[in-house]
Protein backbone atom coordinates (compact mmCIF):
# COMPACT_ATOMS: atom_id res chain seq x y z
CA UNK A 1 0.00 0.00 0.00
CA UNK A 2 1.09 3.70 -0.93
CA UNK A 3 2.03 5.94 2.05
CA UNK A 4 -0.52 8.50 3.39
CA UNK A 5 0.49 11.54 1.72
CA UNK A 6 -2.15 13.77 2.64
CA UNK A 7 -1.87 17.07 4.46
CA UNK A 8 -4.42 19.13 6.30
CA UNK A 9 -3.14 22.55 5.78
CA UNK A 10 -5.98 24.70 7.98
CA UNK A 11 -7.22 22.41 10.18
CA UNK A 12 -8.77 25.18 11.99
CA UNK A 13 -10.76 26.27 9.19
CA UNK A 14 -14.45 25.47 8.61
CA UNK A 15 -13.85 23.75 5.43
CA UNK A 16 -9.62 22.96 5.96
CA UNK A 17 -7.80 22.73 3.24
CA UNK A 18 -6.64 19.19 2.21
CA UNK A 19 -3.75 18.54 -0.11
CA UNK A 20 -3.06 15.19 -1.63
CA UNK A 21 0.47 15.21 -0.65
CA UNK A 22 2.63 18.15 1.25
CA UNK A 23 4.94 19.45 -2.14
CA UNK A 24 3.87 22.69 -3.15
CA UNK A 25 5.45 25.24 -5.72
CA UNK A 26 6.58 28.74 -4.20
CA UNK A 27 5.04 31.60 -5.08
CA UNK A 28 7.15 33.45 -8.14
CA UNK A 29 8.79 30.31 -9.31
CA UNK A 30 6.36 28.50 -10.83
CA UNK A 31 4.14 31.26 -12.88
CA UNK A 32 0.36 30.47 -12.15
CA UNK A 33 0.92 26.97 -12.72
CA UNK A 34 0.01 26.95 -16.56
CA UNK A 35 3.13 27.34 -18.01
CA UNK A 36 4.50 24.11 -16.65
CA UNK A 37 1.87 22.05 -17.69
CA UNK A 38 4.04 22.13 -21.22
CA UNK A 39 6.73 20.23 -19.07
CA UNK A 40 4.79 17.76 -16.57
CA UNK A 41 1.26 16.76 -15.28
CA UNK A 42 1.02 19.68 -12.23
CA UNK A 43 -1.90 18.11 -10.68
CA UNK A 44 0.33 15.33 -9.24
CA UNK A 45 1.48 18.33 -6.47
CA UNK A 46 -0.08 19.14 -3.08
CA UNK A 47 -0.56 22.70 -4.57
CA UNK A 48 0.56 25.32 -6.54
CA UNK A 49 1.30 28.69 -5.02
CA UNK A 50 0.48 31.37 -7.82
CA UNK A 51 2.58 35.05 -8.85
CA UNK A 52 2.27 37.36 -6.17
CA UNK A 53 -0.35 39.79 -7.06
CA UNK A 54 -1.41 43.08 -6.01
CA UNK A 55 -4.88 45.02 -7.24
CA UNK A 56 -3.61 46.67 -10.05
CA UNK A 57 -1.27 44.87 -12.66
CA UNK A 58 2.84 46.19 -11.83
CA UNK A 59 5.77 46.69 -13.89
CA UNK A 60 8.55 45.42 -11.44
CA UNK A 61 11.53 46.84 -10.77
CA UNK A 62 14.33 47.89 -13.30
CA UNK A 63 16.95 45.53 -14.78
CA UNK A 64 19.04 43.61 -13.97
CA UNK A 65 16.73 41.41 -12.19
CA UNK A 66 18.71 38.44 -11.47
CA UNK A 67 21.71 37.70 -10.24
CA UNK A 68 23.71 34.20 -9.70
CA UNK A 69 25.83 34.02 -6.24
CA UNK A 70 26.92 31.34 -4.90
CA UNK A 71 24.35 28.08 -4.87
CA UNK A 72 21.84 31.04 -4.74
CA UNK A 73 20.48 33.70 -6.98
CA UNK A 74 19.57 37.23 -5.99
CA UNK A 75 16.56 38.40 -7.50
CA UNK A 76 15.33 41.86 -7.78
CA UNK A 77 11.27 41.42 -9.57
CA UNK A 78 9.65 43.33 -7.60
CA UNK A 79 6.25 41.54 -8.18
CA UNK A 80 5.59 41.95 -11.39
CA UNK A 81 2.03 41.12 -12.04
CA UNK A 82 -1.14 40.76 -14.26
CA UNK A 83 -3.28 42.46 -10.66
CA UNK A 84 -5.88 40.80 -9.46
CA UNK A 85 -9.02 41.39 -12.00
CA UNK A 86 -6.57 39.79 -14.63
CA UNK A 87 -5.71 36.57 -12.57
CA UNK A 88 -9.80 36.08 -12.06
CA UNK A 89 -11.05 36.43 -15.52
CA UNK A 90 -7.99 34.39 -17.16
CA UNK A 91 -6.23 31.71 -14.79
CA UNK A 92 -8.74 30.79 -12.08
CA UNK A 93 -11.24 30.00 -14.48
CA UNK A 94 -8.18 27.49 -15.67
CA UNK A 95 -7.84 26.17 -12.56
CA UNK A 96 -11.54 25.16 -11.46
CA UNK A 97 -11.05 22.88 -13.89
CA UNK A 98 -7.92 21.67 -12.15
CA UNK A 99 -7.58 18.60 -8.74
CA UNK A 100 -4.80 20.52 -7.53
CA UNK A 101 -5.38 23.42 -5.09
CA UNK A 102 -4.43 26.76 -6.43
CA UNK A 103 -3.55 29.31 -3.44
CA UNK A 104 -3.08 32.58 -5.12
CA UNK A 105 -0.33 34.77 -2.93
CA UNK A 106 -1.27 38.25 -2.57
CA UNK A 107 0.57 41.69 -1.75
CA UNK A 108 -0.27 45.36 -1.12
CA UNK A 109 1.03 48.12 -0.02
CA UNK A 110 -1.66 49.22 2.48
CA UNK A 111 -3.53 46.80 4.96
CA UNK A 112 -6.84 47.60 2.68
CA UNK A 113 -5.19 46.50 -0.60
CA UNK A 114 -4.68 43.25 1.62
CA UNK A 115 -8.52 43.42 2.57
CA UNK A 116 -9.50 44.44 -0.96
CA UNK A 117 -7.50 41.63 -2.24
CA UNK A 118 -8.78 38.90 -0.06
CA UNK A 119 -12.30 40.29 -0.66
CA UNK A 120 -11.98 40.43 -4.35
CA UNK A 121 -10.75 36.46 -4.18
CA UNK A 122 -13.66 35.43 -2.24
CA UNK A 123 -15.55 33.30 -3.55
CA UNK A 124 -13.83 32.95 -6.95
CA UNK A 125 -13.98 29.33 -8.55
CA UNK A 126 -10.75 27.69 -8.69
CA UNK A 127 -9.01 29.18 -6.10
CA UNK A 128 -8.46 27.40 -2.87
CA UNK A 129 -6.27 29.67 -0.44
CA UNK A 130 -4.97 32.82 -0.04
CA UNK A 131 -1.09 33.28 0.99
CA UNK A 132 -0.92 36.44 2.55
CA UNK A 133 2.92 38.63 1.29
CA UNK A 134 4.11 40.20 4.14
CA UNK A 135 7.66 39.08 3.28
CA UNK A 136 8.87 40.64 -0.11
CA UNK A 137 11.85 42.41 -0.10
CA UNK A 138 11.55 43.82 -3.66
CA UNK A 139 8.90 46.55 -3.30
CA UNK A 140 9.07 49.60 -1.34
CA UNK A 141 6.51 50.15 0.64
CA UNK A 142 4.23 47.22 2.21
CA UNK A 143 6.00 43.85 1.34
CA UNK A 144 8.37 42.92 3.96
CA UNK A 145 8.26 45.90 6.03
CA UNK A 146 4.12 44.52 7.49
CA UNK A 147 6.30 41.16 7.97
CA UNK A 148 9.24 42.54 9.66
CA UNK A 149 6.99 43.32 13.10
CA UNK A 150 4.28 41.26 14.84
CA UNK A 151 1.60 43.90 15.43
CA UNK A 152 1.82 45.51 11.17
CA UNK A 153 1.92 41.24 10.65
CA UNK A 154 -1.50 40.86 12.70
CA UNK A 155 -3.11 43.69 11.58
CA UNK A 156 -2.37 42.35 8.20
CA UNK A 157 -3.78 38.72 8.20
CA UNK A 158 -6.89 39.83 10.54
CA UNK A 159 -7.93 42.14 7.59
CA UNK A 160 -7.31 39.49 5.31
CA UNK A 161 -9.66 37.14 7.28
CA UNK A 162 -12.43 39.19 7.61
CA UNK A 163 -12.35 39.64 4.53
CA UNK A 164 -12.70 36.44 3.03
CA UNK A 165 -13.57 32.67 4.03
CA UNK A 166 -10.66 31.24 2.03
CA UNK A 167 -7.97 29.81 4.49
CA UNK A 168 -5.86 31.84 4.71
CA UNK A 169 -1.82 31.17 4.95
CA UNK A 170 0.68 34.18 5.91
CA UNK A 171 3.91 33.86 4.48
CA UNK A 172 7.00 35.20 6.89
CA UNK A 173 10.33 37.23 6.14
CA UNK A 174 13.70 35.89 7.60
CA UNK A 175 14.17 39.50 8.12
CA UNK A 176 12.99 40.39 11.19
CA UNK A 177 14.22 40.23 14.87
CA UNK A 178 12.52 37.86 16.94
CA UNK A 179 10.42 35.27 14.25
CA UNK A 180 8.45 33.41 16.40
CA UNK A 181 7.11 36.77 17.98
CA UNK A 182 5.73 37.56 14.40
CA UNK A 183 4.47 33.83 14.19
CA UNK A 184 2.87 34.19 17.05
CA UNK A 185 1.24 37.17 16.28
CA UNK A 186 -0.08 36.17 13.46
CA UNK A 187 -0.92 32.64 14.34
CA UNK A 188 -3.11 34.40 17.11
CA UNK A 189 -4.61 37.02 14.79
CA UNK A 190 -6.21 33.98 12.90
CA UNK A 191 -4.25 32.97 10.01
CA UNK A 192 -4.73 29.05 8.92
CA UNK A 193 -0.93 28.41 8.15
CA UNK A 194 2.33 29.95 8.27
CA UNK A 195 5.25 29.99 5.40
CA UNK A 196 8.50 30.34 5.92
CA UNK A 197 10.78 31.71 4.81
CA UNK A 198 10.59 34.38 1.95
CA UNK A 199 13.84 34.99 0.22
CA UNK A 200 16.52 36.84 2.22
CA UNK A 201 17.70 40.63 1.75
CA UNK A 202 20.64 40.48 -0.61
CA UNK A 203 23.12 42.00 -2.49
CA UNK A 204 25.98 42.22 -4.96
CA UNK A 205 28.08 44.75 -6.79
CA UNK A 206 29.17 44.81 -9.97
CA UNK A 207 33.21 45.93 -9.69
CA UNK A 208 33.57 46.95 -12.95
CA UNK A 209 31.31 48.98 -13.12
CA UNK A 210 31.07 49.99 -9.95
CA UNK A 211 27.57 49.70 -9.09
CA UNK A 212 24.83 47.14 -7.65
CA UNK A 213 24.45 44.39 -9.32
CA UNK A 214 20.74 43.90 -9.37
CA UNK A 215 18.51 46.80 -10.41
CA UNK A 216 17.02 47.75 -7.24
CA UNK A 217 20.20 48.08 -5.36
CA UNK A 218 19.30 44.88 -3.20
CA UNK A 219 17.31 41.91 -3.82
CA UNK A 220 16.00 38.42 -2.52
CA UNK A 221 18.35 36.13 -2.22
CA UNK A 222 17.29 32.33 -3.03
CA UNK A 223 18.47 28.63 -3.33
CA UNK A 224 20.82 26.37 -1.14
CA UNK A 225 22.26 28.76 0.41
CA UNK A 226 19.34 30.10 2.45
CA UNK A 227 18.41 26.63 3.33
CA UNK A 228 19.90 26.45 6.94
CA UNK A 229 18.88 29.43 7.67
CA UNK A 230 15.71 28.66 6.46
CA UNK A 231 15.05 25.46 8.48
CA UNK A 232 16.44 27.14 11.75
CA UNK A 233 13.42 29.26 11.38
CA UNK A 234 10.92 26.83 10.56
CA UNK A 235 12.06 24.90 13.66
CA UNK A 236 11.88 27.69 15.59
CA UNK A 237 8.40 28.80 14.36
CA UNK A 238 7.24 25.30 14.07
CA UNK A 239 7.91 25.04 18.51
CA UNK A 240 6.37 28.42 18.83
CA UNK A 241 2.79 27.42 17.39
CA UNK A 242 -0.10 24.92 16.91
CA UNK A 243 -0.50 26.29 13.25
CA UNK A 244 0.70 24.10 10.44
CA UNK A 245 4.22 25.08 9.17
CA UNK A 246 4.68 25.16 5.28
CA UNK A 247 8.87 24.99 4.88
CA UNK A 248 10.55 26.80 2.19
CA UNK A 249 14.10 28.14 1.39
CA UNK A 250 16.09 26.42 -0.93
CA UNK A 251 14.72 22.86 -1.14
CA UNK A 252 16.07 21.42 -4.19
CA UNK A 253 15.71 17.63 -3.21
CA UNK A 254 13.34 15.43 -1.69
CA UNK A 255 16.33 14.84 0.92
CA UNK A 256 15.84 18.53 1.86
CA UNK A 257 12.03 18.33 1.99
CA UNK A 258 12.17 15.68 4.64
CA UNK A 259 14.59 18.01 6.83
CA UNK A 260 12.20 20.51 6.73
CA UNK A 261 9.13 18.15 7.75
CA UNK A 262 11.33 16.41 10.38
CA UNK A 263 12.14 20.25 11.87
CA UNK A 264 8.00 20.38 12.10
CA UNK A 265 6.95 21.43 8.66
CA UNK A 266 3.27 19.90 7.74
CA UNK A 267 4.31 20.66 3.86
CA UNK A 268 6.97 22.57 2.02
CA UNK A 269 7.38 24.59 -1.37
CA UNK A 270 9.66 24.19 -3.68
CA UNK A 271 10.93 27.28 -4.86
CA UNK A 272 14.23 28.51 -7.46
CA UNK A 273 15.04 24.68 -7.87
CA UNK A 274 12.00 24.53 -10.18
CA UNK A 275 14.52 26.90 -12.51
CA UNK A 276 17.59 24.17 -12.65
CA UNK A 277 15.26 21.55 -12.41
CA UNK A 278 11.76 22.21 -14.33
CA UNK A 279 11.29 18.83 -12.81
CA UNK A 280 12.10 19.50 -9.39
CA UNK A 281 8.91 19.48 -7.40
CA UNK A 282 7.50 16.66 -8.66
CA UNK A 283 10.87 14.72 -8.31
CA UNK A 284 10.65 16.23 -4.53
CA UNK A 285 7.48 14.42 -4.05
CA UNK A 286 8.38 11.38 -6.02
CA UNK A 287 11.55 11.24 -3.30
CA UNK A 288 9.54 11.64 -0.18
CA UNK A 289 6.92 8.79 -1.25
CA UNK A 290 10.31 6.45 -2.26
CA UNK A 291 11.35 7.47 1.45
CA UNK A 292 8.22 6.77 3.54
CA UNK A 293 8.16 3.26 1.27
CA UNK A 294 12.03 2.29 2.20
CA UNK A 295 11.87 3.12 5.70
CA UNK A 296 8.23 1.31 6.65
CA UNK A 297 6.62 5.01 6.85
CA UNK A 298 2.76 4.79 6.57
CA UNK A 299 1.72 8.08 7.36
CA UNK A 300 3.47 11.46 6.17
CA UNK A 301 2.15 12.52 10.20
CA UNK A 302 4.54 10.22 11.60
CA UNK A 303 7.34 12.12 10.42
CA UNK A 304 6.61 15.69 11.45
CA UNK A 305 8.42 17.10 13.76
CA UNK A 306 10.62 14.06 14.40
CA UNK A 307 14.28 15.14 13.75
CA UNK A 308 13.56 18.38 16.49
CA UNK A 309 15.58 16.50 18.76
CA UNK B 1 -24.29 27.20 -24.88
CA UNK B 2 -26.08 23.35 -24.34
CA UNK B 3 -25.27 22.34 -28.45
CA UNK B 4 -25.83 18.92 -27.01
CA UNK B 5 -21.92 18.33 -28.51
CA UNK B 6 -19.44 16.95 -25.96
CA UNK B 7 -16.11 19.17 -25.96
CA UNK B 8 -13.71 16.56 -25.29
CA UNK B 9 -10.82 18.56 -23.10
CA UNK B 10 -7.39 17.16 -23.96
CA UNK B 11 -4.70 17.37 -21.49
CA UNK B 12 -2.05 19.49 -23.10
CA UNK B 13 0.48 18.33 -24.37
CA UNK B 14 3.80 18.07 -22.33
CA UNK B 15 6.18 19.42 -25.44
CA UNK B 16 8.46 21.18 -23.30
CA UNK B 17 11.73 18.37 -22.78
CA UNK B 18 14.03 18.29 -20.32
CA UNK B 19 16.41 15.43 -21.82
CA UNK B 20 20.24 13.63 -21.06
CA UNK B 21 21.90 14.61 -24.51
CA UNK B 22 25.05 12.90 -24.89
CA UNK B 23 27.64 14.48 -26.13
CA UNK B 24 28.97 13.76 -29.91
CA UNK B 25 31.86 16.51 -30.13
CA UNK B 26 32.86 19.24 -28.26
CA UNK B 27 35.60 21.56 -30.24
CA UNK B 28 37.06 24.83 -30.26
CA UNK B 29 36.01 26.01 -33.50
CA UNK B 30 37.63 29.75 -33.14
CA UNK B 31 39.36 30.90 -30.04
CA UNK B 32 37.16 30.82 -26.94
CA UNK B 33 34.37 29.52 -28.92
CA UNK B 34 32.74 25.59 -28.80
CA UNK B 35 30.63 23.65 -31.00
CA UNK B 36 29.22 21.41 -29.48
CA UNK B 37 27.21 18.86 -30.90
CA UNK B 38 24.56 16.86 -29.09
CA UNK B 39 22.54 13.60 -29.59
CA UNK B 40 19.10 14.98 -28.87
CA UNK B 41 16.31 13.52 -30.48
CA UNK B 42 13.91 14.40 -28.26
CA UNK B 43 13.91 18.34 -28.63
CA UNK B 44 16.13 18.65 -32.02
CA UNK B 45 13.08 18.00 -34.62
CA UNK B 46 11.26 20.37 -32.79
CA UNK B 47 13.73 23.28 -32.61
CA UNK B 48 13.19 26.45 -34.78
CA UNK B 49 15.30 29.00 -35.60
CA UNK B 50 15.71 31.46 -33.34
CA UNK B 51 14.49 29.60 -30.20
CA UNK B 52 16.80 28.51 -27.73
CA UNK B 53 17.89 25.85 -24.94
CA UNK B 54 18.13 25.98 -21.14
CA UNK B 55 21.51 23.99 -20.48
CA UNK B 56 22.47 22.96 -16.74
CA UNK B 57 26.22 23.55 -16.40
CA UNK B 58 27.04 22.09 -13.63
CA UNK B 59 27.04 22.51 -9.74
CA UNK B 60 28.77 25.00 -9.37
CA UNK B 61 25.82 26.86 -10.89
CA UNK B 62 22.00 27.65 -9.93
CA UNK B 63 20.54 29.08 -13.06
CA UNK B 64 20.88 26.78 -16.06
CA UNK B 65 22.17 29.15 -19.46
CA UNK B 66 20.42 30.04 -22.39
CA UNK B 67 21.97 28.95 -25.68
CA UNK B 68 20.45 29.44 -28.55
CA UNK B 69 20.29 26.26 -31.51
CA UNK B 70 22.67 26.73 -33.75
CA UNK B 71 22.02 23.80 -36.31
CA UNK B 72 20.02 21.13 -36.23
CA UNK B 73 20.64 17.84 -38.31
CA UNK B 74 18.03 15.36 -37.88
CA UNK B 75 18.30 14.35 -34.44
CA UNK B 76 20.97 16.27 -33.27
CA UNK B 77 21.70 19.45 -32.71
CA UNK B 78 24.98 21.86 -32.25
CA UNK B 79 25.36 25.24 -29.21
CA UNK B 80 27.68 27.60 -30.80
CA UNK B 81 29.03 29.40 -27.38
CA UNK B 82 31.68 31.58 -26.53
CA UNK B 83 33.34 30.49 -22.95
CA UNK B 84 32.59 33.49 -20.71
CA UNK B 85 32.37 32.49 -16.91
CA UNK B 86 31.79 29.59 -14.53
CA UNK B 87 28.97 27.77 -16.59
CA UNK B 88 29.95 27.89 -19.96
CA UNK B 89 33.55 26.76 -19.05
CA UNK B 90 32.05 23.62 -17.22
CA UNK B 91 30.10 23.36 -20.76
CA UNK B 92 33.80 23.70 -22.58
CA UNK B 93 35.15 20.47 -20.37
CA UNK B 94 32.26 17.80 -21.51
CA UNK B 95 33.31 15.45 -23.92
CA UNK B 96 32.42 12.66 -26.49
CA UNK B 97 30.52 10.27 -24.20
CA UNK B 98 29.35 12.49 -21.50
CA UNK B 99 25.89 14.10 -21.29
CA UNK B 100 24.54 17.17 -21.10
CA UNK B 101 20.99 18.52 -19.31
CA UNK B 102 18.86 20.60 -22.16
CA UNK B 103 15.78 21.66 -21.55
CA UNK B 104 13.96 23.28 -24.44
CA UNK B 105 13.07 24.19 -27.16
CA UNK B 106 12.20 27.42 -25.74
CA UNK B 107 11.19 30.91 -26.44
CA UNK B 108 9.79 32.60 -29.63
CA UNK B 109 11.79 32.28 -32.98
CA UNK B 110 12.59 34.10 -36.18
CA UNK B 111 9.63 34.26 -38.42
CA UNK B 112 10.37 33.91 -42.76
CA UNK B 113 7.62 35.23 -44.56
CA UNK B 114 6.30 32.78 -47.24
CA UNK B 115 6.88 35.21 -49.71
CA UNK B 116 9.87 36.77 -48.95
CA UNK B 117 12.89 36.31 -51.59
CA UNK B 118 15.85 37.79 -50.62
CA UNK B 119 16.56 37.36 -47.08
CA UNK B 120 19.65 39.89 -45.08
CA UNK B 121 21.20 38.28 -41.78
CA UNK B 122 23.48 40.37 -39.68
CA UNK B 123 25.58 38.77 -37.36
CA UNK B 124 27.76 40.35 -34.65
CA UNK B 125 30.35 37.84 -33.29
CA UNK B 126 28.79 34.95 -31.40
CA UNK B 127 25.65 36.34 -33.03
CA UNK B 128 26.09 33.70 -35.51
CA UNK B 129 24.57 31.30 -33.75
CA UNK B 130 21.35 31.62 -34.38
CA UNK B 131 21.51 32.70 -37.52
CA UNK B 132 23.21 29.78 -38.91
CA UNK B 133 20.57 27.65 -38.09
CA UNK B 134 17.48 30.01 -40.09
CA UNK B 135 20.57 29.76 -42.82
CA UNK B 136 20.17 26.43 -43.25
CA UNK B 137 15.95 26.61 -43.01
CA UNK B 138 15.56 29.78 -45.31
CA UNK B 139 18.17 28.02 -47.95
CA UNK B 140 16.13 25.13 -47.58
CA UNK B 141 12.81 26.94 -48.43
CA UNK B 142 14.24 28.36 -51.57
CA UNK B 143 15.35 31.40 -50.14
CA UNK B 144 17.96 33.80 -51.14
CA UNK B 145 20.10 34.22 -47.93
CA UNK B 146 23.14 37.30 -47.83
CA UNK B 147 24.56 36.92 -44.29
CA UNK B 148 26.93 39.44 -42.79
CA UNK B 149 29.23 38.44 -40.76
CA UNK B 150 31.04 40.70 -38.21
CA UNK B 151 33.93 39.43 -35.88
CA UNK B 152 36.74 41.31 -34.70
CA UNK B 153 39.94 39.22 -36.41
CA UNK B 154 39.75 36.67 -39.38
CA UNK B 155 40.47 34.42 -36.30
CA UNK B 156 36.84 34.70 -35.21
CA UNK B 157 35.38 34.66 -37.86
CA UNK B 158 33.01 30.82 -38.41
CA UNK B 159 33.51 29.40 -42.02
CA UNK B 160 29.83 29.13 -43.02
CA UNK B 161 29.29 26.78 -45.56
CA UNK B 162 25.69 24.95 -46.34
CA UNK B 163 26.00 21.08 -45.02
CA UNK B 164 25.94 18.73 -46.88
CA UNK B 165 22.76 17.51 -47.16
CA UNK B 166 21.74 20.92 -48.63
CA UNK B 167 23.38 19.62 -51.69
CA UNK B 168 21.80 16.31 -51.57
CA UNK B 169 18.94 17.62 -51.70
CA UNK B 170 18.82 19.86 -54.68
CA UNK B 171 20.10 23.00 -53.42
CA UNK B 172 21.85 25.65 -55.00
CA UNK B 173 24.76 27.22 -53.51
CA UNK B 174 24.76 30.21 -55.44
CA UNK B 175 21.58 31.18 -53.07
CA UNK B 176 23.77 32.04 -50.18
CA UNK B 177 26.57 35.00 -50.29
CA UNK B 178 28.58 35.74 -47.14
CA UNK B 179 30.18 39.04 -46.57
CA UNK B 180 32.60 38.70 -43.86
CA UNK B 181 33.51 42.08 -42.06
CA UNK B 182 36.53 42.74 -39.29
CA UNK B 183 37.06 44.98 -37.02
CA UNK B 184 40.90 44.91 -37.57
CA UNK B 185 40.73 44.37 -41.33
CA UNK B 186 42.05 41.20 -41.23
CA UNK B 187 39.47 39.19 -43.37
CA UNK B 188 36.72 40.95 -45.68
CA UNK B 189 35.94 44.12 -44.83
CA UNK B 190 37.59 46.47 -42.18
CA UNK B 191 34.79 47.90 -40.62
CA UNK B 192 31.43 46.96 -38.35
CA UNK B 193 28.80 44.55 -40.07
CA UNK B 194 26.26 47.62 -39.62
CA UNK B 195 28.79 49.44 -41.97
CA UNK B 196 27.61 47.14 -44.61
CA UNK B 197 23.78 46.84 -44.03
CA UNK B 198 22.72 49.93 -46.16
CA UNK B 199 24.74 48.26 -49.51
CA UNK B 200 22.66 45.48 -48.81
CA UNK B 201 18.90 46.28 -47.16
CA UNK B 202 17.44 47.25 -50.47
CA UNK B 203 17.52 44.06 -52.32
CA UNK B 204 16.11 42.69 -49.00
CA UNK B 205 12.64 41.48 -48.38
CA UNK B 206 13.52 40.86 -44.27
CA UNK B 207 16.44 41.02 -41.74
CA UNK B 208 17.42 39.16 -39.16
CA UNK B 209 20.42 40.25 -36.61
CA UNK B 210 21.70 38.47 -33.76
CA UNK B 211 24.98 40.92 -31.44
CA UNK B 212 25.61 42.71 -29.42
CA UNK B 213 23.14 45.55 -27.98
CA UNK B 214 25.37 48.61 -29.29
CA UNK B 215 25.01 46.53 -33.12
CA UNK B 216 20.80 47.21 -32.67
CA UNK B 217 21.06 50.60 -31.47
CA UNK B 218 22.94 51.66 -34.59
CA UNK B 219 20.62 49.41 -37.11
CA UNK B 220 17.21 51.59 -35.09
CA UNK B 221 19.15 54.76 -36.31
CA UNK B 222 19.45 53.59 -39.92
CA UNK B 223 17.30 55.55 -42.34
CA UNK B 224 18.04 52.94 -44.80
CA UNK B 225 15.92 50.32 -42.36
CA UNK B 226 13.01 52.45 -41.89
CA UNK B 227 10.09 50.60 -42.69
CA UNK B 228 11.95 47.34 -43.39
CA UNK B 229 10.48 44.55 -41.39
CA UNK B 230 13.99 43.43 -39.20
CA UNK B 231 14.09 40.93 -36.47
CA UNK B 232 16.43 40.65 -33.74
CA UNK B 233 17.30 38.27 -30.78
CA UNK B 234 17.97 39.66 -27.71
CA UNK B 235 19.92 38.43 -25.01
CA UNK B 236 19.49 38.86 -21.02
CA UNK B 237 20.02 36.66 -18.35
CA UNK B 238 16.99 33.93 -17.29
CA UNK B 239 15.95 32.41 -14.65
CA UNK B 240 13.27 29.86 -15.77
CA UNK B 241 13.37 30.12 -19.56
CA UNK B 242 9.81 30.03 -19.70
CA UNK B 243 7.89 32.83 -18.34
CA UNK B 244 7.35 32.68 -14.91
CA UNK B 245 9.78 34.42 -13.08
CA UNK B 246 9.69 38.05 -14.44
CA UNK B 247 13.71 37.78 -14.54
CA UNK B 248 13.65 38.62 -18.75
CA UNK B 249 11.02 41.83 -18.65
CA UNK B 250 11.95 44.38 -21.05
CA UNK B 251 9.75 47.16 -22.22
CA UNK B 252 8.57 47.49 -25.50
CA UNK B 253 6.10 49.34 -27.98
CA UNK B 254 3.90 47.04 -27.33
CA UNK B 255 4.04 46.59 -23.55
CA UNK B 256 6.20 44.58 -21.20
CA UNK B 257 7.51 41.28 -22.81
CA UNK B 258 9.81 38.51 -21.22
CA UNK B 259 12.24 37.63 -23.61
CA UNK B 260 12.49 34.41 -22.69
CA UNK B 261 8.93 33.50 -23.53
CA UNK B 262 8.16 36.72 -25.92
CA UNK B 263 10.88 36.68 -27.94
CA UNK B 264 14.30 36.14 -27.89
CA UNK B 265 13.25 37.80 -30.94
CA UNK B 266 11.55 40.46 -31.10
CA UNK B 267 10.87 43.27 -34.14
CA UNK B 268 13.58 45.43 -34.09
CA UNK B 269 10.83 48.76 -34.07
CA UNK B 270 8.96 47.30 -31.21
CA UNK B 271 12.19 47.82 -28.98
CA UNK B 272 11.87 51.09 -26.85
CA UNK B 273 16.08 51.27 -27.03
CA UNK B 274 15.74 54.27 -24.66
CA UNK B 275 14.47 52.07 -21.70
CA UNK B 276 16.30 49.06 -22.56
CA UNK B 277 18.54 48.38 -19.71
CA UNK B 278 20.72 45.49 -20.75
Amino acid sequence: MSPDLTVQLAPKHEHGLLLANPVMTASGTFGYGTEYRQVFDVQKLGAIVCKGTTLEPREGNPQPRLFETASGVINSIGLQNIGVKTLIREKAPIWADWQVPVIVNIAGDTVDEYARLAKELDGVAGISGIEVNISCPNVKAGGSAFGAEPDSAAEVTKAVKAATSLPVLVKLTPNTGDITKVATAVAEAGADAISLINSVKGMAIDIIERRPATGNITGGLSGPAIKPLALALVYEVAGAVELPVIGCGGITNSADALEFIMAGASAVQVGSATFSNPHASLDVLEGIEQFMEKEGIESLKEIIGVGRG
Amino acid sequence: MATGRVTILTKPPETLIIASAPVISNTEVMPGTRLLWLEASGVAPSASPGQFLMVYCGRDTLLRRPLSVHRVDGDRLALLFTVVGKGTRWLSQRKAGDAVDIFGPLGSGFTINPDSKNLLLVAGGIGIAPLRFLADVALKEGKKVTLIAGARSAASLLPVSPPQAFFNEGGLPSNIHVVNATDDGSEGFKGLATDLIPAYADGADQLFACGPAPMYRTMAQMPELKGKPVQISLEIMMGCGMGVCYGCTIKTGSGLKQVCKDGPVFSLEDIVWEELEI
